[in-house]
């Protein structure tokens, strides 16, 4: 477990950075994310390690025009090129406008087609969706993603409705180390352990002791239910079973022949909105999360109280030791 | 209280009469003065730009020679360089004492820790994102100096504007380097010391009325150029 947990600063744990693919670096604020990348744009007391193009927090803009700004620190052939993701970015300014008369959308937008254009054969974005709003998000995302390309890329970012579209890989950062690293998927649906959970929001955790084995996977005697889980706990152990509210699935009246190992039946305590999407407690003498659509759960015509079944696939849930 | 007013009658006449004298007088300092403040400016500004933006060794050392250098009395700038320019002193050989070049440079030594000191604070004062934007743009030691002294050129004017103060009123200087030769090294500040010694109140004050609306000029001209920056943003 120590050699995935590299403390910061360390010219292997920055060199693993530079492969040749996008990452996005998870956290709750004060990991360490900024400093990671500041210290990769050689910006720290580290000497530079990358040739590497960066987009500070906050955008800043300097006096002048619009375009002088957008062109700032990149050769004259890559104008064109700057110009044209800012018009991908949506940025529809003049050029001869005052650039700080720009709005702070509207500079990230600036701030990131520069960085974005140049020639820097790795690009680090330091919260680049932050000041865009929400409705502009996944459009801005895709981009940033198309023009990074085949370059190397570490974006910092707490936004998790555009991770998959930014990125092949996560990193959650807690405290300054990494606690995991993985494809954003399987970071999200099977955290290491319970700090990660909580960083990446997963829904569920529920403590029990292990009862008996299964090849990789275990089951989990957690009072009024039973759990199978994908984990290495020893048999008799205390374990803890985590897994995201979206892989569980939700069904109204009888439960059919299912392939999923845990399934419940219970009632509903709660259904509340969660972003764009419904999150619905259900009580199977523990509480589970569930994440619906809107659309799944009008469907099933869910209302506190209604009786339902729920199931949970057990390579979708992930069991660590407790000691 | 008629003898102050009988001074003032007196310099209000001395400068009815201008003639050639009071003309090269203020020509010469103009010129000593306005040189020693262009090359101070030339020298110091981007020293300024240099210790307010990077972080190099020896930076710690020429900080604290500037900060010394700005308020170092001008009559010891004026000594050390007559030391160095004395006919048995290490140039002696230029043969320079008592001419304008060796006021300039005086002038020029005084100049340069204000406008080094000035503009360095005014880079130290950029913002955060500032600071952090400049340092992520890849650009080359010029690059970013002239960036960075674009973004603080407010900053610089004023850093001008404190040398020329400085090195217009100062008269420990020139006198010691220059010798206050009628004709030849005399400026308003050392004729001002001159006519006031002899008694000549009045043209003192008429002297010292030509050196204030200089000095008071050229800090309103540079106070004009900065607020209309304020009010274009």
């Amino acid at each position: 477990m120590d050699d995935q947990k590299p403390t910061l600063g360390g010219p292997a744990y920055l060199s693993s950075f530079t492969e040749e693919r996008r990452v996005v670096v998870f956290g709750p604020n004060g990991a360490g994310k900024t400093s990671l990348l500041r210290q990769m744009a050689g910006l720290s007391n580290v000497s530079r390690l990358l040739e590497a193009a960066y987009l500070p927090q906050d955008p800043y803009m300097f006096r002048g025009s619009v375009a002088r700004n957008l062109h700032l620190g990149l050769s004259d052939h890559l104008y064109p090129l700057s110009d044209e993701i800012a018009g991908e970015l949506g940025l529809g300014v003049p050029a001869d406008q005052d650039a700080r008369t720009l709005s702070g959308g509207e500079a990230q937008r600036l701030a990131l087609a520069r960085t974005l254009a140049s020639d820097a054969p790795y690009v680090l974005l330091d919260e680049p969706l932050a000041p865009i709003d929400v409705k502009d998000r996944q459009h801005v995302a895709a981009v940033i993603a198309g023009r990074i390309g085949h370059r190397g890329a570490v974006i910092v970012t707490h936004e998790e409705t555009t991770l998959a579209t930014l990125a092949d890989e996560m990193v959650v950062m807690i405290g300054g180390e990494i606690r995991q690293r993985g494809p954003v998927d399987s970071v999200f649906l099977t955290p290491h352990d319970d700090d990660v959970a909580a960083a990446v929001g997963i829904g569920n955790v529920i403590d029990g002791s292990v009862v008996e084995h299964d090849g990789s996977l275990v089951a989990v005697d957690a009072g009024p239910v039973q759990i199978w889980a994908v984990g290495d706990v020893e048999p008799d152990g205390r374990a803890r079973v985590m897994f995201g509210a979206e892989t569980v699935t939700v069904f109204k009246g009888e439960l059919g022949e299912s392939s999923a190992r845990n399934h419940w039946e219970g009632t509903v305590r709660s259904v509340l909105p969660a972003g764009r999407l419904v999150e619905v407690v259900v009580d199977v003498g523990v509480d589970v999360a569930a994440l619906l659509t809107p659309g799944s759960a009008d469907a099933l015509g869910l209302d506190t109280g209604s009786p339902v079944h729920i199931a949970v696939k057990a390579t979708a849930a992930r069991a660590v030791s407790r000691s | 209280m008629s003898f102050i007013v009988d001074v003032f009658a007196d310099a209000i006449r001395f400068l009815g009469e201008v003639g050639p004298e009071l003309r090269d007088i203020v020509g010469l300092t103009l010129l000593v003065s306005g040189s020693a403040t262009v090359i101070g400016a030339v020298i110091g500004v981007p020293l300024g730009v240099a210790l307010g933006l990077e972080r190099f060794t020896g930076r710690g050392v020429l900080l604290a020679l500037v900060n010394t250098g700005m308020g170092i009395p001008p009559v010891l700038a004026g000594l050390a360089l007559l030391l160095l320019l004395w006919d048995d002193g290490p140039l002696g050989g230029l043969d320079l004492v008592f001419t304008p070049v060796a006021m300039v440079a005086a002038q020029t030594v005084l100049a340069i820790p204000i406008a080094a000191g000035v503009t360095a604070a005014a880079v130290r004062n950029l913002s955060p994102a500032a600071s952090e934007q400049i340092a992520a743009l890849r650009l080359s030691y010029t690059g970013r100096w002239m960036l960075t002294g674009r973004e603080v050129w407010p900053g610089i004017v004023g850093a001008v504007a404190a040398a020329f103060g400085r090195v217009i009123a100062e008269v420990g200087a020139v006198i010691i380097i220059g010798g206050n030769i009628q004709g030849e090294t005399q400026v308003l500040t050392t004729a001002i010391v001159q006519e006031s010694r002899q008694g000549r109140f009045g043209a003192a004050v008429g002297l010292g009325i030509v050196l204030l609306i200089i000095a008071i000029g050229v800090n309103a001209g540079l106070t004009w150029l900065q607020l209309r920056d304020v009010r274009h943003g």
